[in-house]
């Protein structure tokens, strides 16, 4: 399997964004447990793309999000440091070789393998993020809460998003 | 050399890697002005339509909720009209009605981040301006912090760098209202002097002294009192009497201060 087309990853980037400002940013579970889902479009992005390309999808991805959210570098930043380790992170949890393609999933890679992957980036980005967003607070027990929370909903509505594409033989 | 050109090559990701993640960190920590903030916002008019639609979308939501709040708050006008009248208020009602009230509707709103904004469809070209008071049937919202020419961004009570006077309904007690993060529903009176006679469920409403906000708005009532720190003032746990994350309409006071007090505040500050 060749790698995406630039205007489906357009798409994925667009759809993926509205969902994340119009819906996800609102929930707010306790005040403060808030899903990240737009990072899906970062967690499959497969083997065959430069280590250039991921940085730039992940930086525009982040950006539009900051533009729509009135973070301003908050997302770019903390999708770039996860656009920096995805590569190497896809490599540690999948063996391939050099002209095979890897597509992140449940079906490529196995369901537990997926997971683990997946969660580690969540867990990445979720803590740049937090960090990031409460520089001149300091209240670490929050700051822990709002990581290991939030990244459980996020992860949990990936494993969602997972399902669907798989079931629905989406990305095959 | 040309090993180092084949390792600048072959590495350049991570060039672009610090590149990016410097201009984000930039963005990030750079942009404290106040205008460049309302541009990156949803102040700006790209991401003001996008908001205003999906605001468009989930009003019609909550006009069953919405018809309430207003038939409830005409109720409320109708009987101050009554006591106005008989009372022979009527001198006051004049003034209060010559006072500039815009409506406007929120079509961003944010609780769960540290320091939140609103933004209203109202701007510039609607007479709305820097420093106006918000707010709500219920209470206190916020004050506008930058207006575009359609939109206005709000800083709300709910952000850390608000600071709105309040007083215990009733005495000339007076402090800050301030929000420190975390509970969406609760912020703290800061500055209240010591000898204050307050208790639990007293109401707290503004003091109108910088006519960002008229007098008497409703802020919230007490849930609990302390003494703070410095052992001179009292520390007060606020109820907010305005459920930040259900705002539909709000009112921007656009009563311009009067001339003759800023005068004198310019006086003063010289």
């Amino acid at each position: 399997m060749e790698g995406v087309s630039f205007m489906r990853r357009l798409g994925t980037l667009v759809v993926l964004s509205l969902l994340q400002v119009l819906f996800l940013n609102r929930i707010a579970l306790f005040g403060y447990v808030t899903p990240l889902l737009y990072i899906w479009m970062i967690v499959r992005f497969d083997s065959s793309m430069s280590r250039v390309s991921v940085l730039l999808w992940s930086f525009f991805l982040g950006l539009t999000i900051d533009i729509f959210s009135g973070t301003p570098g908050l997302n770019a930043a903390s999708s770039l440091l996860l656009a920096m380790f995805q590569p190497g992170l896809l490599k540690l949890f999948v063996q391939f070789d050099r002209h095979e393609t890897v597509v992140p999933s449940s079906l490529t890679m196995g369901g537990r393998q997926f997971a683990g992957y997946a969660l580690l980036l969540v867990s990445l980005h979720h803590t740049a993020y937090f960090i990031l967003r409460s520089i001149p607070l300091c209240d670490w027990s929050v700051l822990v809460l709002k990581i290991i929370f939030s990244a459980l909903l996020t992860f949990i509505f990936m494993l969602v998003m997972e399902s669907v594409s798989a079931s629905s033989g989406f990305k095959h | 050399m040309r090993s180092l050109l084949d390792f600048i090559v072959r590495h350049s990701y991570v060039f672009l890697f610090i590149l990016l993640e410097t201009l984000s960190l930039v963005l990030l920590f750079g942009f404290n002005d106040r205008q460049r903030l309302a541009f990156m916002t949803s102040a700006n008019s790209v991401s003001g339509t996008l908001f205003e639609w999906r605001s468009g979308v989930n009003s019609y939501f909550n006009l069953r909720r919405d018809n309430a709040a207003l038939l409830e708050e005409n109720v409320r006008l109708h009987n101050m009209l009554y006591e106005l009248t008989d009372s022979q208020k009527v001198e006051t009602a004049r003034a209060l009605s010559s006072q500039g009230v815009i409506a406007a509707r929120v079509i961003d709103n944010s609780v769960r981040r540290d320091d939140n904004y609103i933004t209203i469809d109202k701007g510039s070209r609607d007479g709305i301006a820097q420093g106006m008071g918000v707010f709500s049937p219920d209470g206190v919202v916020g004050v506008v912090m930058a207006a575009a020419r359609r939109y206005s961004l709000v800083m709300p009570v709910l952000n850390g760098n608000t600071s709105i006077s309040s007083k215990i309904k009733g005495t000339d007690n007076f402090g800050f209202l301030e929000w420190t993060g975390g509970d969406p529903y609760k912020a703290h009176l800061r500055d209240v002097p010591y000898h204050s006679d307050v208790k639990e469920g007293d109401t707290i409403v503004t003091t109108g002294f910088s006519s960002v906000f008229p007098e008497n708005i409703p802020v919230g009532t007490v849930a609990s009192v302390e003494r703070s720190s410095n052992g001179y003032t009292l520390k007060i746990r606020v109820n907010l009497a305005v459920d930040m994350s259900n705002l539909g309409w709000v009112y921007v006071n656009s009563r311009t201060i009067d001339p003759e007090v800023e005068e004198l505040y310019e006086h003063i500050n010289r």
